[in-house]
């Protein structure tokens, strides 16, 4: 259980793949004018972590490392990657149009997203969790794997939201013209990123 | 097994690494193909006819998401041709040969701010010194104005305009009719909800959005409607009836005799300039670009 709560807040919280980790800056500063887009934007990176990660843990550990490869699983997670977000487009198009027309469109962006790539990457090594928690080679599977991966793609859509709501707020406001639009959202994104480092403190079980 | 134990020379191993590359890349390459067959979607070739003869303004005036849900509502016909004020007329005779349809006559419209609050009708709830947009303004209290329904005049419309059509003075928008386009961008800008298309030919309209009660209008403006209903009494036609405690026009019944503007008591219903039915130079798909930008 507390492997469960660890994994949950660091996902989500002590590790945001934005605000601390860095990664997906790219959506996180391109799709978020609109909280209608950055909602569809944040989805549609949740389910493409999560498939990835359900299919490129078993590939690492019972193919890649098996045949001594696994020093090539960076290309080969490209590889993988880029190709599920083909599929599961062309899946999404054939089976739901709704959801194609509000996910769809984001899907062809993020097939090489770096922040889709850090969270297959992560579960190849020990990954330390709030509360002095370990998860290594012999701790580590698939379930926790692929929950690690899908509370981190809600960990993005929480920044992605909170940073399209200021800066729809923004708007309301007068910007000198100096740094209105991007100066401004970079400034906005380094202040979610500050109030995110407070979450450095959470401990669990002290 | 491992793999790159069978080539202890450098050579056979890249040699190795490249041929388990090309065998992962033809597999995962069939596969695509295969998904591709599978869920192979049949696009309507109309839907991308009908976008070439758009204008390609994306302005949304039509409630679509740009000129691609435009034309994809057209070509299953839940769409309407009419509900695009940009595109041409020539363009539209082309979509509507497209589609089959025959294209009906329409008028051009326009908008009107259907308001007259300026600082010396309708006086202020309070000082308003936040900043000076309307969204703004309107978040806090629904506004200065002492009118809930009036033009607050910090010119969200103007900024929106795409043709520089709208002006704002004394605290009230107002737009330039031989300009406008009639795209729609300030009816979705405006928090108030009180600018509205009108035929280009209307000889009259109502230049108040009000819909209290007579008594609270007058307490509040000194140009807005009381919805006494003199206008739709007087009108020989029968082109006025009263909704929500306001006139509203039916202009296909109306001839402009102006009766209703000389019995309305607040001087409400304006009478307005009708020049020659000359339609301005409406947007060519050429020149969207500039128009986006």
């Amino acid at each position: 259980m507390a492997t469960f709560i660890a994994i949950i807040l660091s996902a989500v919280l002590t590790d945001n793949f934005i605000t601390v980790k860095t990664y997906g800056i790219c959506p996180f500063l391109g799709v978020s004018k609109k909280t209608s887009s950055a909602v569809g934007m944040g989805v549609a990176v949740t389910l493409v972590m999560l498939i990835a990660t359900l299919v490129t843990f078993p590939v690492y550990w019972y193919v890649m490392k098996p045949l001594g490869i696994d020093f090539l699983e960076i290309i080969f997670f490209i590889f993988i990657i880029a190709s599920i977000v083909q599929m599961l487009e062309k899946i999404i198009q054939k089976i739901s149009p709704s959801l194609y027309n509000t996910m769809g469109i984001y899907l062809p962006l993020i097939t090489t997203n770096c922040a889709v790539l850090g969270v297959t990457e992560l579960f190849l090594n020990d990954l330390s969790l709030p509360g002095d928690i370990v998860l290594d080679s012999a701790t580590m599977n698939l379930g926790w794997a692929a929950l690690y991966a899908l509370f981190a793609g809600i960990g993005f859509t929480l920044v992605m939201v909170i940073m399209s709501g200021m800066r729809e707020k923004l708007n309301y406001y007068k910007t000198p013209k100096a740094i209105s639009g991007f100066p401004i959202a970079m400034v906005t994104a380094c202040f979610i990123c500050m109030a995110f480092m407070v979450f450095k403190s959470i401990t669990i079980g002290g | 097994m491992n793999l790159l134990e069978f080539g202890p020379q450098t050579g056979i191993t890249i040699g190795i690494v490249a041929g388990i590359f090309a065998g992962v890349a033809l597999l995962i390459g069939i596969l695509i193909l295969i998904v591709g067959k599978v869920f192979k979607v049949d696009v309507d070739e109309k839907i991308t006819k009908i976008l070439e003869n758009l204008a390609g303004a994306n302005c949304g005036g039509c409630g679509c998401s740009g000129c691609s849900g435009f034309a994809a509502k057209l070509a299953d016909g839940s769409g309407n041709i009419a509900d695009c004020h940009v595109t041409s007329p020539e363009k539209k005779a082309e979509i509507a040969k497209i589609l089959g349809v025959e294209l009906k006559d329409e008028e051009r419209t326009v908008a009107v701010v259907k308001c007259l609050g300026s600082h010396e009708n309708c006086g202020d709830k309070f000082d308003y010194n936040g900043n000076q947009t309307c969204a703004a303004c309107a978040s806090l209290l629904g506004g200065n104005k002492l009118c809930s329904f009036g033009c607050l005049g910090c010119g969200d419309c103007k900024g929106v305009c795409p043709d520089g059509a709208i002006k704002t003075e004394n605290g009230v928008a107002s737009i330039d009719p031989d300009i406008c386009l009639s795209c729609g961008s300030c009816i979705s800008a405006c928090p108030k909800h009180i600018i509205d298309r009108i035929p280009a030919s209307a000889p009259v309209y109502v230049a108040c959005s009000s819909k209290c009660k007579g008594k609270d209008v007058i307490s509040a403006c000194k140009v807005g409607c009381i919805g006494c209903s003199m206008c739709a009494k007087a009108c020989p036609h029968g082109a006025i009836t009263m909704q929500d405690n306001l006139p509203v026009f039916d202009y296909t019944k109306c001839t402009g005799c102006l009766t209703c503007v000389s019995k309305c008591p607040r001087k409400i219903i304006i009478k307005r300039d009708v020049v020659a039915p000359e339609s301005p130079k409406p947007l060519e798909s050429g020149e969207n670009t500039e128009r986006s930008a």
